[in-house]
């Protein structure tokens, strides 16, 4: 499985220069106005939704066919591409906190920022790997399904499927009369890397089922 | 590793395998690849070659059948795979990768992986290790892919089209290689090939698969010193004995028919001219002519 996650490194560090300049252009939107935890989340988001652009090469090289003939299995498979999909969210969150807090404190010393308290700033480091890997883990089934062309336009529906389930726990929490705190969303926040995990297993497995009915 | 041979001797056996698509059906295809030979399979487009070497590697489901490699079926032996090399019909790394990468990705997912022979490979191929993949040639992408599967230390190489598209000076550069390979005998060769000069040249067995059915599976040297082509008039083709017919093609002036004894051919139809089969009049027969029903 190593070379399966070192051949998706190999191919994606060819777009790192124009991800860079993405990121680096995004910081002086969002900097101003967001601050480091928006910056952060925004990095993560981008570089795990990179994940549909290692499918595109391996649709361009015929890469599934070549993978399985190694000694790797279909689960392998799936498997390599939630690593790199933990790995361009870590790079994304960490690039997003570095940047994002040398970014302020230059900024600040021009137009009025809002600067990141310490606690928040971990907090955002922590949701957004949680949050950007959730929406970045049904990307993964729906491109195994529908194919990196497809996938792209279909990128777009892992933000609101997600989207929709919280907005359906929060109206659910208001019909049984609790009340969303700021404590309870801390609460929440703290907790998301733990239900980033179930469902990017949730999405593991049925992308695991699609890949099992494939023939190459 | 070390792997066990099967009880048979073969490398691979294959027996029975039927796989289904609308429109087509490879029918209860079996043969074995025995240890120390190259096996060529021909056929036309569409017959099943590509289909019997992907059912084999597990890349789509067969319908019923057994496969086997050294008596033991891939599915549940995944470590076999470090003893099968595999080169597809063009090759399947992104173009931004260099050799050197590829090495890098390959040497991660195999444990027999040398990267001292993958080195000579490339020296040996006049593969530049750091350039891009986008910027070689047909036939270097192709010797990088051998240089790839080569380079695990397999012991059975399967080949699916893999010389077509080759100029005939590095397509025969190519066959020296896989010469040189099943020159230990513990090595064997599975290659699909329309380019039947490159089978005449390297293959000790070719099988036939024609409209998803295995013609024949025997030894080249049976086809090239046995099998014939007969020319004949329409009225000695009508006076023939229909069990000595494989298949007949009819052109302006004669019947081109080809039989499986050239000598007994000659002696017991003495008016008739007989040649030489090639593989390719062979293929030719069988795919644009007729079989006596």
């Amino acid at each position: 499985m190593k070379g399966l996650i070192l051949k998706d490194l190999y191919n994606i560090s060819h777009n790192a220069k124009s991800m860079l300049f993405i990121l680096l252009f995004f910081a002086v939107i969002f900097l101003p106005s967001s601050g480091a935890q928006g910056y952060t989340f925004t990095c993560a988001l981008l570089c795990t939704m990179m994940i549909v652009t290692t499918f595109s090469f391996d649709e361009y090289s015929n890469w599934a066919p070549y993978a399985l003939i190694m000694p790797v299995s279909r689960e392998n498979l799936v498997a390599g591409k939630y690593i790199v999909l933990a790995i361009f969210s870590v790079i994304g969150t960490l690039f997003g906190l570095l940047v994002g807090t040398i970014g302020t404190r230059i900024a600040g010393a021009f137009v009025s920022v809002q600067e990141p308290a310490a606690l928040p700033l971990g907090l955002t480091a922590i949701a957004s790997l949680a949050l950007s890997t959730t929406f970045g883990g049904i990307s993964i089934p729906l491109t195994f399904r529908f194919g990196p062309e497809k996938g792209r336009l279909l990128v777009l529906v892992s933000f609101f499927i997600p989207s929709i389930i919280c907005y359906a726990i929060y109206r659910s929490l208001l019909v049984l009369g609790i009340a969303l705190t700021d404590d309870l969303i801390t609460m929440f926040l703290y907790c998301s890397p733990i239900l980033a995990l179930v469902w990017n297993f949730v999405m593991y497995r049925i992308s695991c089922s699609i890949l099992a009915g494939k023939e190459f | 590793m070390t792997t066990d041979t099967s009880a048979t001797g073969n490398i691979l056996e294959i027996k029975n395998l039927t796989k289904q698509y609308p429109g087509f059906l490879l029918d209860s295809i079996s043969l074995s690849i025995p240890k120390g030979s190259i096996m060529g399979l021909i056929g036309e487009n569409g017959a099943g070659k590509s289909t019997t070497i992907k059912s084999a590697l597990g890349l789509i489901r067969k319908d019923s059948g057994t496969i086997t490699f050294w008596g033991q079926e891939l599915s549940e032996a995944r470590q076999l795979k470090e003893d099968i090399g595999v080169v597809f019909d063009s090759i399947n790394f992104y173009e931004t990768l260099t050799p050197a990468k590829t090495g890098n990705v390959l040497a991660a997912s195999y444990k027999q992986w040398n990267s001292g022979q993958y080195k000579n490979y490339l020296e040996r191929f006049k593969l530049p290790a750091d350039e891009e993949i986008k910027t070689f040639s047909k036939g270097m992408k192709t010797k990088l892919c051998i240089a790839a599967a080569l380079s695990h230390a397999p012991k059975l190489l399967i080949l699916d089209e893999a010389t077509s598209g080759l100029d005939p000076v590095m397509r025969d550069d190519i066959l020296d290689v896989f010469l040189e390979f099943v020159q230990d005998e513990e090595h064997s060769i599975l290659m699909s090939s329309h380019i039947s000069t490159d089978l005449e040249k390297v293959a000790d067995y070719i099988a036939f698969i024609h409209k998803g059915k295995l013609l024949f599976c025997k030894t080249k040297d049976e086809l090239r010193y046995r099998y014939g082509i007969m020319r004949c008039r329409t009225e000695e083709f009508h006076n023939m004995d229909k069990s000595d017919i494989l298949a007949y093609r009819k052109e302006d002036y004669q019947w081109n028919v080809l039989v499986a004894d050239k000598e007994r051919a000659k002696r017991k139809y003495k008016a008739a001219v007989i040649d030489n089969a090639t593989i390719d009049d062979i293929l030719l027969l069988y795919v644009k002519g007729e079989q006596i029903k």
